[in-house]
């Protein structure tokens, strides 16, 4: 099994010895884990092991101790708004759209920390246009659906928004939380291809996690389990995707199925 | 005077009331889009504004000068309202919010003794006397000009929030705080200008209402019931209910002062009260509030 140690170093995020939770509920203790710049990497592991709260602690949702840097710099100990400001753009479960807001408003949303105060040249506007057709490229029926209120897609096109916003931040560093929780299989299949297109087309580093292990597992260059706020295995997605003890073991039978058949 | 020109004569009144709840009740639902605060001093707010309008004529401005003077006050002093009382008990039990915006109604109400005393004081009437006769009904350039200044108001906000990218900014810090600070909104600056916003806007009602009813400190008790009542018909997180529900309170409220014998001038107050309780008794949301659904 490959230790990654033997990988940490010249990684682009580097998280080390991260110690976060929620008041008394001390989730994550200790973990260590390392992502290469332009890797898709997934979070597995049953529920409560900390998956979420790793996410969270990255874009600043909640406080952690320890170090996560992202490309050199330290993100512990800031704000969501100023990890947004390095590049981090965390879809958050249940997606966090704007739900009174229409879909390109949402976008433009998303697309805040260019057009904001001070900066509202016609570069900008322009970059923002294209960064638009960029995202509706991506997903089509996000420009179909401009006008409509967020609020009343339906919860596969509310993912592809969320992932669309966080898409118009130009993100270095895409956070994934869950992003199959509530669709139908169909649908999330559809979701996670864009996410490896977005990968491959514009290099952006995502971290994935999710409970459907296979489908993380399908896009991701690199796994990482957690156990009860702590990494128990890690290595490339194919190894453990292969692993019938290791999915047995932590991933259910998701991966056991698949390999049956 | 025919019954239909009597009629007709009570509603111009009542529009012009109602236009001055209608934009105390704008300042109430703006905030509590925002904060999901119900801001039981925006009427003091709106007061002390006008005590600084009062100050600035007296001392000899020009009252259309003291105006725009007196909102960007407003605008600064809703700001500092924010950061300083209401952004420590952000996000505390609703009761601790509630008891902090009636302190602040409290302290504001003594502020406004302690510097200009509770002696009433005559406000400037800015709109000039008399009016139009249109078809036997009148109504005065006051009436006019206070409608005129409350659709401006109206209309700039509409502006500002459907056209501008702060409008959007602030649009999807009301709908999700938590996703806004995740696209690098710094909230707690969107906050403070929606309280800025909300004070000008509050400010606005004080101002109109004062050469009506004489400034003093309490003078803006009676209207934040009324405001309340317009919020509350028209839903708490509406705008437009708010403009809506302030025309209606205003008008309803002239209407049973002069047609319903036993509720007559002294009783009017009640007018307000009896709307409220009916919306929370048949739609609690109000006429354009959303009831807290979603689908997951």
């Amino acid at each position: 099994m490959p230790s990654t140690r033997a990988h940490a170093g010249a990684d682009f995020l580097n998280v080390s010895n991260l110690h976060a939770g929620y008041g008394q509920a001390r989730v994550l203790q200790g973990l260590d884990l390392s992502v290469a710049r332009g890797e898709v990497c997934a979070i597995l592991g049953p529920n409560g092991a900390g998956k979420t709260t790793t996410l969270r602690a990255l874009c600043g949702m909640v406080r952690g101790r320890g170090s996560v840097t992202l490309d050199g710099t330290e993100l512990l100990g800031r704000s969501p708004e100023q990890a947004a400001r390095l590049g981090v753009a965390h879809v958050p479960e249940g997606r966090g759209t704007f739900n009174d807001l229409t879909v390109e408003e949402n976008l433009r949303v998303g697309a805040h920390l260019r057009t904001g105060p001070r900066r509202r040249g016609r570069a900008e506007r322009a970059a923002v246009a294209a960064d638009l057709e960029r995202v509706h490229g991506y997903f089509p029926v996000l420009r179909r659906r401009s006008r409509q209120a967020a609020g009343s897609l339906s919860g596969g096109e509310q993912q592809m928004l969320a992932i669309g916003r966080a898409l118009m931040l130009r993100p270095a560093l895409l956070l994934l939380d869950e992003p199959s929780l509530g669709l139908a299989p169909l649908v999330t299949r559809e979701l996670f291809e864009i996410v490896r297109a977005v990968n491959e087309e514009e290099r952006t580093t995502v971290v994935v996690v999710e409970q459907n292990a296979q489908l993380a597992l399908d896009i991701a260059h690199r796994a990482h389990v957690l156990e009860a706020g702590r990494l128990v295995l890690s290595g490339p997605a194919a190894q453990i995707r292969e692993d019938g003890q290791v999915a047995e073991v932590y991933l259910g039978v998701s991966v056991r199925s698949r390999k049956a058949g | 005077m025919s019954a239909v020109t009597e009629l007709l004569q009570q509603v111009v009144e009542g529009l012009g009331s109602g236009a001055v709840y209608a934009s105390l009740a704008l300042a109430l639902v703006l905030i509590h889009r925002f904060t999901g605060i119900v801001n039981f001093a925006q009427g003091e707010l709106a007061m002390l504004s006008t005590y600084v309008a009062w100050q600035l004529v007296a001392s000899g401005m020009p009252f259309w000068l003291a105006l725009p003077v007196t909102l960007a006050v407003s605008f600064a002093g809703g700001m500092l309202v924010e950061r300083i009382v209401i952004r420590p008990v952000q996000g505390a039990p609703e009761l601790t919010v509630v008891i902090v915006t009636v302190g602040l109604f409290i302290f504001v109400n003594a502020l406004a003794g302690l510097i200009w005393s509770f002696t009433v004081k005559d406000f400037p009437q800015p709109f000039p006397d008399g009016g139009i006769d249109l078809a036997g009904v009148r109504t005065d350039w006051s009436t006019l000009g206070i409608l005129g200044v409350v659709a401006v108001v109206m209309g700039l906000l509409y502006l500002l929030f459907q056209h501008t990218s702060v409008g959007l900014t602030m649009r999807a810090v009301a709908c999700n705080p938590a996703s806004a600070r995740l696209s690098g909104i710094r909230v707690g600056r969107v906050l403070m200008l929606g309280w800025g916003l909300a004070a000008t806007v509050g400010a606005v009602s004080g101002v109109l209402v004062a050469p009506v009813l004489f400034l003093e400190p309490n003078m803006m008790g009676g209207v934040l019931i009324y405001a309340f009542a317009a919020a509350t018909l028209g839903g708490f997180d509406s705008p437009v209910g708010a403009v809506v529900g302030g025309v209606f309170v205003g008008v309803a409220e002239t209407l049973t002062g002069a047609y319903v014998d036993v509720i007559g001038a002294d009783l009017k107050v009640g007018v307000p009260l009896m709307i409220i309780l009916a919306v929370l008794l048949v739609r609690p949301q109000g006429l354009f509030g959303r009831a807290a659904v979603e689908r997951a």
